[in-house]
């Protein structure tokens, strides 16, 4: 896609696209996190009325992805699901699944992803924990200690970048947030916040505007 | 029957001779409209015993009994105040005369600062007299069985209804109302006032339908003495903040002369940094000066209210806490810091000193930067000419509904169709249409619109032919957000080794530091770490600390002060003013004439100022902020229509100001058409959606309506997964469900409250038959200029697309 961008990380060939998903293309692997499924429905069991169009919208921009990438798999880097109830958002969640039946789904599991390992298997995911190793990636929900000898790529944090423009104009908007080891997603569920004031080590940010992914330094 | 006639009437006159008093005209007719079976409303200022009129009138009722029948203990009169602090100080009146009068009823207070204990007391035998506030009103009938305790009620009093009725809580006061008239027909309700401009209507608001209505009002008049305290020398570029504390000393002589001195300041932060400095220019008074304000421990507050009551303080600092009708017999004096923004309020604050009926209130103002001395003169005009601002019920809150109905869905359950005529009869909801209530319905049952998707959802249930909450985590969860003031998330202050201080906003401890100094509550303390949702600090030897910032401190001029402002200023401008303010205000003026202008009442100033920062356009209405916000949006609006442009909006009470990074094109041609009142419903409407202000407003409505939920008094926060932010809500309600009435809400609140329609078009009439002066100033703020662009708090308004409005940020942020 226009608006997508392409870099080079550790010698691979990485795709960060403005759906808030990442595209590494030798392992056909297209990679998200905090997807956050079940969200909606659990507040709603709570008594917090919430639109019903959430979930369809983040999964109609997971389709999209599949169709443009066709990936072999799918990594969701943690908090994939919001609670430990099996609730209504997952069985649709579970139903969509099952027309892709040729994609591998990894999850490494993040804080949040409590649900029964039978409950997993059901669905077809593959569960790791704490981390997964592929190639030069070490794939982790949320990055305690800088490691030199991989590079991570995770979740967690919901990263968002302020911009600041003369005449005080300023604009808040999800992004990437990169370093020489790591790279943090943007959250992909729309149901999510930004935490502007995430900073690693000489962090660079790409952050997303409407279809289109544009580094910030 | 005349009431004089009557035996309680004899035995109440008695009991007053006794201690040599006798009753007001006021209060006579009070008792005696109450005798007759009337509702109203009595409108008296403090001191005058506005709470006997009321409640005298249900011990006359009471004596009055002919029956020698032993009556059966319960609830007669509940008495709702706004004030916490308020509560003690009457119920300690109401014994005193009880015993007195060797009557057999108890007097309890019932609010977020009883114990859990008494408060199991109470409903096992309900007092016959009981105090509160709404929300614990509103607490109150989320009880199973709480119809029970009200079976006896006869009247509900309302004190000072003034301060609720342009607010949520007044809202929710109302309904309160409407649903113990519903449990006890016959209910006499009663509301206490305030001099406020719409008096009349108050009385409609509280007292509904075809109930015998009166007000009563007293003759008595109050006398205040209004004097400003002048610098000596004027900054010609006034900052909000700064000269106040210069003049610190100013005080010693007016404290040392007075008895006791109650100092008001309008926030929180603001009485931190003045008890500080005030320690500082006058040693002697430690010991005898303290600090109250809402986020100050309560037993503390208690003890300086005692304090008050003894004459042992020579000085307190304080803010609205201290607003209300409490009476510190020894206070004689009192100082505002800055400007109070009202008429009303400035009167009500003067009236803590001197509350003895035929007394004069003395009240010194403090201006906080030299501008405000022109309100100072506002004020005393104001005064003289008796300009009382009106307090706007709130219509249509659909939020407080909401809340309300889940409410007594956690209570006994409500029947629909009762609760239905019962809130359609309220002030606040009589405009209500079937849609609209079965849209509420829906959302607290089945979760929204469309059904099918909601299936899971889970809130109020229809079971034994009533509407209820069975789920015990909803009811908790509910019961801990009842009310509808919002705040900041707070969290707790102690020491290390223990011991509580206070409170202040998460926001402001996040940004502290391990061995950073801040003030609270007149200690330094220097901060450690936080834990378990405290703050942890230690005392602290540091000179220099921060003090806390607490938002929402800002008020907006009121549309009467601010016309009284236009004509002080076009009185300084044509050079014929007698007031000391304005004379020592001379050299500012010159000032900005010679930079600028120095616009008269039949002028609209406009000054076009260009930066580094890029083109600034500063307009002068003198409306107050509310108006310029509204204001300020519409003209950005307007211009953003003619070509791609972004701004950035500021305003204080005088004007506002839009930044742009381009060339913004208003000249003598397109001026009149950028703030004409053609097609002003559309345009603002357009201008509201386009620009934050709605947003900001779903806040509180999104807390309100069970959306969010608000931290709990520090306490940590047990449901972490159900948690999200009014700003997320917000963005999924446009995106997903762009009809919620909720949505409306914030939108309606932005176009009917904060707007004040008939307020901006009164505005804009007399724009259009203003001359329009448009100066040029280079490379200088005047001193109107200078206080707005300093302001932080912006909004922004857009008309250029996403990528041209990032290509530039991004230039920019190479460039800077």
């Amino acid at each position: 896609m226009d608006g997508d961008l392409e870099l080079v990380i550790r010698g691979e060939a990485i795709t960060l696209s403005s759906k808030r998903a990442l595209y590494w293309k030798r392992e056909q692997a297209l990679i998200i996190a905090d997807v956050h499924l079940g969200k909606p429905a659990h507040f709603r069991q709570s008594g917090i009325p919430v639109p019903s169009g959430l979930l369809t919208a983040d999964l109609d921009r997971l389709t999209k992805l599949i169709a443009q990438f066709q990936p072999r798999q799918l990594i969701v880097v943690g908090d994939m699901f919001h609670h430990q109830d099996y609730n209504i958002d997952i069985t649709t969640f579970a139903d969509w699944r099952n027309l892709f039946d040729g994609l591998k789904i990894i999850l490494v599991q993040g804080n949040h992803d409590r649900l029964k390992p039978l409950q997993y298997l059901h669905m077809d995911i593959e569960l790791y924990k704490p981390n997964l190793t592929i190639g030069p990636f070490q794939f982790v929900h949320e990055v305690k200690e800088g490691n030199e000898h991989f590079f991570s790529i995770s979740g967690h944090i919901h990263p968002g970048v302020l911009l600041r423009g003369r005449a005080k104009q300023g604009m808040r908007l999800p992004c990437f947030a990169m370093n020489e080891n790591q790279l943090v997603l943007p959250a992909f569920s729309l149901f999510t916040g930004l935490d502007t004031s995430y900073c690693i080590d000489e962090c660079e940010f790409y952050a997303i505007a409407g279809e289109k992914v544009f580094k910030v330094k | 029957m005349q009431i004089e006639r009557t035996k309680g009437y004899k035995e109440i006159l008695t009991w007053m001779e006794n201690s040599g008093n006798k009753p007001f005209d006021f209060q006579k007719e009070t008792w005696q409209k109450y005798n007759e079976g009337y509702s109203g409303i009595v409108n008296a200022p403090t001191g005058y015993g506005k709470t006997f009129s009321v409640f005298l009138a249900v011990v006359i009722q009471h004596l009055n009994k002919t029956s020698n029948k032993k009556e059966k203990h319960g609830l007669r009169l509940l008495w709702i105040t706004p004030l916490r602090s308020l509560a003690k100080d009457i119920a300690r009146a109401m014994q005193v005369v009880l015993a007195d009068l060797n009557i057999d009823w108890k007097v309890a207070v019932r609010n977020g600062d009883t114990p859990v204990s008494e408060r199991q007391r109470q409903q096992k035998q309900m007092p016959e007299i009981l105090l509160t506030t709404p929300e614990s009103l509103h607490l109150l009938l989320a009880q199973k069985n709480n119809s029970s305790y009200f079976e006896q009620l006869i009247c509900v009093a309302v004190d000072e209804w003034h301060e609720l009725i342009g607010s949520k809580r007044g809202v929710m006061t109302e309904l309160a109302v409407s649903r113990l008239k519903g449990m006890r027909t016959g209910l006499s309700v009663w509301g206490i006032s305030a001099t406020i401009g719409n008096i009349h209507e108050a009385l409609e608001v509280l007292i509904r339908g075809d109930m015998k209505k009166t007000l009563v009002f007293t003759k008595e008049k109050k006398k205040t003495n209004i004097i400003s305290i002048l610098p000596e020398e004027i900054e010609t570029l006034p900052w909000a903040g700064h000269l106040g504390l210069k003049m610190a000393n100013t005080l010693i002589p007016i404290i040392e002369r007075s008895n006791t001195t109650l100092i008001f300041t309008n926030t929180r932060g603001q009485s931190e940094v003045w008890y500080q400095t005030l320690l500082n220019v006058y040693p002697d008074l430690a010991g005898a000066i303290a600090l109250h304000h809402g986020s100050i421990d309560f037993e503390l507050r208690n003890w300086i209210e005692d304090a008050l009551h003894e004459g042992i303080l020579k000085v307190v600092i304080c803010t609205s806490s201290l607003d209300l009708g409490v009476d510190f017999k020894p206070v004689d004096t009192v100082i505002q810091i800055g400007s109070p923004k009202g008429v009303a309020r400035f009167l009500q604050r003067a009236g803590r000193s001197g509350h003895s009926p035929y007394e004069t209130s003395n009240i010194y103002f403090l201006p906080t930067h030299s501008l405000e001395l022109v309100e100072g003169a506002a004020l005393k005009a104001a005064e003289k000419r008796q300009l009382i601002e009106s307090r706007v019920p709130m219509l249509m809150t659909f939020d407080v509904l909401i809340q309300y109905l889940v409410t007594l869905a956690v209570g006994d359950g409500f029947d629909d169709k009762i609760i239905f005529e019962e809130i359609k009869k309220t002030f606040a909801f009589s405009e209500i249409n079937e849609d609209e209530w079965k849209w509420i319905m829906r959302f607290i049952t089945v979760g929204g619109e469309t059904l099918g998707a909601y299936e899971e959802f889970n809130k109020v249930v229809f079971e034994d032919g009533l509407w209820k909450v069975t789920n015990r985590k909803i009811a908790m969860n509910h019961r801990m957000n009842i009310g509808a003031i919002v705040g900041a998330v707070m969290i707790k202050v102690k020491f290390m080794g223990g011991g509580y201080i206070g409170m202040v906003e998460e926001y402001f401890a996040s940004r502290l530091n391990p061995g950073d100094n801040f003030t609270l509550g007149g200690n330094i303390l220097e901060y450690v770490m936080i834990k378990d949702m405290t703050v942890l600090v230690r005392k602290s030897k540091a000179k220099k600390a921060i003090s806390p910032s607490w938002n929402g401190g800002r008020l907006p001029l009121s549309a009467n002060l601010s016309a009284m402002l236009r004509e002080k200023l076009s009185e300084a401008a044509n050079g014929n003013s007698k007031d000391v303010e304005l004379i020592k205000l001379k050299p500012l003026f010159d000032k900005q004439q010679r930079l600028s202008h120095l616009p008269k009442e039949n002028e609209l100033l406009i000054e076009k100022i260009n930066t580094r920062e890029g083109h600034h356009i500063f307009i002068y209405p003198f409306e107050g902020r509310l108006v310029h916000e509204v204001l300020a949006s519409l003209v950005a609006y307007r211009l953003s229509r003619i070509s791609p442009i972004s701004f950035s909006i500021a305003m204080n009470d005088y004007g506002f100001e839009l930044l742009s990074d381009q060339q913004i094109n208003i000249d003598h041609e397109n001026v009149r058409e950028l703030l004409s009142g053609e097609n002003l419903i559309l345009d603002i409407q357009k201008s509201i959606n386009a620009s934050e202000m709605a947003r900001r407003k779903f806040r509180d409505i999104a807390v309100i309506a069970g959306l969010i939920f608000q931290g709990f008094k520090g306490k940590k926060q047990s449901n972490k997964n159900i948690q999200s932010s009014a700003g997320i809500f917000f963005n999924v309600f446009e995106q997903f469900d762009k009809d919620s009435l909720l949505l409306r809400q914030a939108y309606d609140e932005v176009f009917y409250q904060q707007l004040e329609e008939p307020r901006l078009a009164a505005a804009l009439e007399r724009i259009k038959h203003s001359a329009i002066v448009i100066k040029e100033v280079f490379n200088a703020f005047t001193p109107l200029s200078f206080p707005i662009k300093v302001d932080s708090l912006r909004d922004t308004m857009t008309s250029e697309s996403l990528e041209t409005r990032i290509q530039k940020m991004k230039a920019d942020m190479v460039r800077l």
